[in-house]
C-alpha cells in the first residue's frame, strides 16, 4: 500500500502491519494497556516508516484498539466505575503536568530509570522477588 | 409345631428391641441441640476482629461459616485441566455472579497443623479436597447455592470473541463442587478463606475470633455456627462500616480508600509522558502488586478507558496540524480492532498466576526496548529521526496556522 505524507510517498507493507498490529491488540486489550511502545518499534523497525510519520498515526491506530477493547471489557462486567473515576482525573493531570516536567529532565536517564523499574516490576510479578 | 409357636414371641421381642435402640440412636441424634451465637460487636469500622461466642453440644468440633451479606461479586474459571475420567481438557468456562464478597469458614484450632500443610502446596491447593479434611463441608452452604453458568468455550468461539455456547444447568451435587472451585477462584488463598481459630471448651462452648481485612465489602455479615449438616444456630449479624474517602467498589468486591489509586495513577502518568510510553504498562502491574485485593479482569477492565482518553486528547492535537496519516493509521487500526475484540475475553480466561506470569514477560520484553532506546547506535539514528520530525512538525503547525 502507499501512503503520501507531508509530499513524500511510502511504500508500506500492509501484511505485516497488520499481523503485527493484531497480535499487539490482542496482548494489549487483554492485559490492559495502550500498546504504543510496542506499535511504534513495529512500524520504524519492522516496517522501516520513519518517525514523523509514525508518532501520529500508530496513535490513531492503538485508539481502535483502546476504544473497542474497553467496549468489550465493559461488556464483560470487568468495568468498575468509581475504580475509574479516582483513576481518570488523576490521568489528565498527569498528562498536564507531564510535558512540563519533561522540558526540564532528559529522556536518556528517564528511560534507564525506566529500564530498571520494569525489569524489577517483572521480577515480582514472576515471583523470582 | 410347638416349636414356630415357642420362637415367635422371642423373634417378636427382638423386632422390638432392635427397632427401639433405633429410635433411641434417633433421639440421641436430634438431642444435639442447635448451638447459640453471640458476637461482641455489631460493628466494626472497615475491617476488624469480631469475637464470637456461643455454646454448642458438648464435645462436638464447632465450624462457623461468614459471608457479606448482600455484596455479591463475579466469579470465573475456566477448565481447561485434563479430566482424569475421559482424558480430555473439557474447556468449559464456569462464571457465578453472585459470589459472597467475603466468605471464610472458621475451623477448630487444633486443625491448624492441617491448614499449613496445605499452605505449602502453594497455588496448587484445592479447596474441597481441604473442606473434607477439615471435616469443613458441613459449615459450606452459601457458596453451594449460587447460580453458576457454565459455557462450553471453542475455538470458533474464541476466535469471534464470545464466551462459547450456553450449557443446560448442573444438579445440585455438581454446582456444588464447581461453586468450590469457583471460590478458589475469587479469593484465591487458603488464609482468606479459611481460619482455624475456633476453640471449643468440654462443657461445648466455643469462642472465636474473626478477622475482617481492611478493604472488605461494607454492609451486613451474617455468622452461623455448625456442629453437624443439619445442627446449626441462628445467623448472627454484624455490620462493616466505611466511611469516604474509602469507598466500595461493586465490581471489584472490595472497597478501597480513593486517594491511593489517585496518587498512584498521578505519578505513573506523569512518568509515562517523560518515558514516551503510556501509563498501563506501569499501572497494571502496579496495582496488581499494590493491591492484590483487586481482581485482574477489573483492573486491565478500568485501566483502558483512562488511557482512552489521553489517547483521544493526543489524536486531537496532531490532528489539528495535519500530523495524522489517516489511510495508514485506520489500515493497521482495523487489524487492532479484530484483536481488540479477542483480547478482553481472555483476560476472564486466565489466572492472576497467568497474567502475572505473561505480564512478567511482556515488562522485560518492554525493558528490553527501553534499553534499545538508550544504545548510543539508536541515539545517533534518533537524532536525526527527531530533526526530521521537528522539522515537519514546524511546517505542519505553520501551515495550520496559516489557513
Amino acid at each position: 500500500m502507499k501512503v503520501e505524507f507531508w509530499g513524500q510517498e511510502f511504500q508500506v507493507n500492509m501484511v505485516v502491519g497488520c499481523i503485527g498490529g493484531f497480535l499487539i491488540a490482542i496482548m494489549s486489550s487483554m492485559f490492559g494497556f495502550g500498546g504504543g511502545p510496542f506499535m511504534v518499534p513495529l512500524m520504524t523497525v519492522a516496517l522501516r516508516l520513519p518517525m514523523y510519520l509514525v508518532v501520529g498515526s500508530s496513535l490513531l491506530a492503538i485508539f481502535f484498539n483502546t476504544s473497542i477493547s474497553t467496549m468489550r471489557h465493559y461488556q464483560f462486567g470487568n468495568f468498575d466505575l468509581i475504580f475509574f473515576l479516582a483513576m481518570f482525573p488523576a490521568a489528565l493531570l498527569g498528562g498536564y503536568l507531564g510535558p512540563q516536567i519533561a522540558k526540564r529532565v532528559s529522556p536518556m536517564v528517564v528511560k534507564r530509570i525506566a529500564c530498571v523499574g520494569l525489569i524489577l516490576l517483572a521480577l515480582n510479578l514472576l515471583g523470582i522477588y | 409345631m410347638k416349636n414356630r409357636f415357642r420362637i415367635l414371641p422371642w423373634l417378636g421381642l427382638a423386632m422390638v428391641m432392635f427397632l427401639g435402640s433405633q429410635c433411641v440412636q434417633a433421639a440421641e441424634g436430634e438431642a444435639l441441640a442447635a448451638p447459640t451465637i453471640q458476637v461482641d460487636k455489631t460493628t466494626i469500622d472497615n475491617g476488624g476482629t469480631i469475637k464470637v461466642t456461643g455454646k454448642a453440644a458438648p464435645g462436638q468440633p464447632v465450624y462457623i461459616e461468614v459471608w457479606a451479606e448482600g455484596h455479591e461479586v463475579r466469579a470465573s474459571r475456566f477448565d481447561s485441566d485434563v479430566d482424569k475420567e475421559t482424558k480430555k481438557r473439557p474447556y468449559i468456562f464456569y462464571l457465578t455472579s453472585k459470589m459472597p464478597a467475603f466468605y471464610k469458614i472458621l475451623v477448630p484450632k487444633d486443625l491448624q497443623p492441617k491448614l499449613d500443610e496445605a499452605k505449602k502446596e502453594g497455588s496448587k491447593w484445592s479447596y474441597s479436597v481441604l473442606l473434607k479434611d477439615l471435616g469443613a463441608d458441613i459449615a459450606y452452604t452459601v457458596p453451594a447455592k449460587v447460580a453458576i453458568e457454565r459455557y462450553q468455550s471453542s475455538l470458533m468461539a474464541s476466535v469471534v470473541g464470545s464466551r462459547g455456547k450456553l450449557l443446560p444447568e448442573m444438579d445440585e451435587k455438581e454446582s456444588k463442587k464447581r461453586s468450590m472451585q469457583l471460590v478458589k477462584a475469587r479469593f484465591r488463598s487458603i488464609g482468606n478463606v479459611l481460619g482455624a481459630s475456633v476453640e471449643v471448651q468440654p462443657d461445648g462452648s466455643y469462642s472465636a475470633s474473626l478477622k475482617v481485612n481492611k478493604g472488605s465489602a461494607p454492609g451486613q455479615y451474617k455468622v452461623v455456627a455448625f456442629v453437624d449438616k443439619k445442627v446449626k444456630s441462628e445467623p448472627a449479624v454484624f455490620e462493616n462500616k466505611i466511611s469516604f474517602p474509602t469507598v466500595y467498589m461493586g465490581n471489584a468486591g472490595t472497597s478501597m480508600n480513593l486517594i491511593y489509586p489517585f496518587v498512584l495513577t498521578l505519578v505513573v502518568s506523569i512518568f509515562g509522558v517523560l518515558m514516551g510510553a503510556g501509563g498501563g504498562f506501569i499501572m497494571n502491574p502496579l496495582l496488581i502488586t499494590l493491591f492484590p485485593t483487586l481482581p485482574h479482569t477489573v483492573v486491565a477492565g478500568t485501566v483502558t478507558p483512562t488511557v482512552l482518553f489521553s489517547q483521544g486528547s493526543g489524536i486531537y492535537n496532531y490532528s489539528k496540524i495535519k500530523f495524522i496519516n489517516w489511510k495508514l493509521g485506520a489500515g493497521i487500526g482495523c487489524a487492532m480492532l479484530v484483536g481488540g475484540f479477542i483480547g478482553p475475553k481472555l483476560t476472564e480466561m486466565i489466572t492472576l498466576d497467568q497474567f502475572k506470569f505473561a505480564f512478567g514477560w511482556i515488562l522485560l520484553v518492554l525493558a528490553g526496548l527501553m534499553f534499545w532506546q538508550t544504545t548510543p547506535g539508536y541515539i545517533q539514528k534518533n537524532k536525526k529521526e527527531q530533526a526530521i520530525l521537528k522539522e515537519f512538525k514546524k511546517r505542519a503547525e505553520e501551515s495550520a496556522k496559516a489557513k
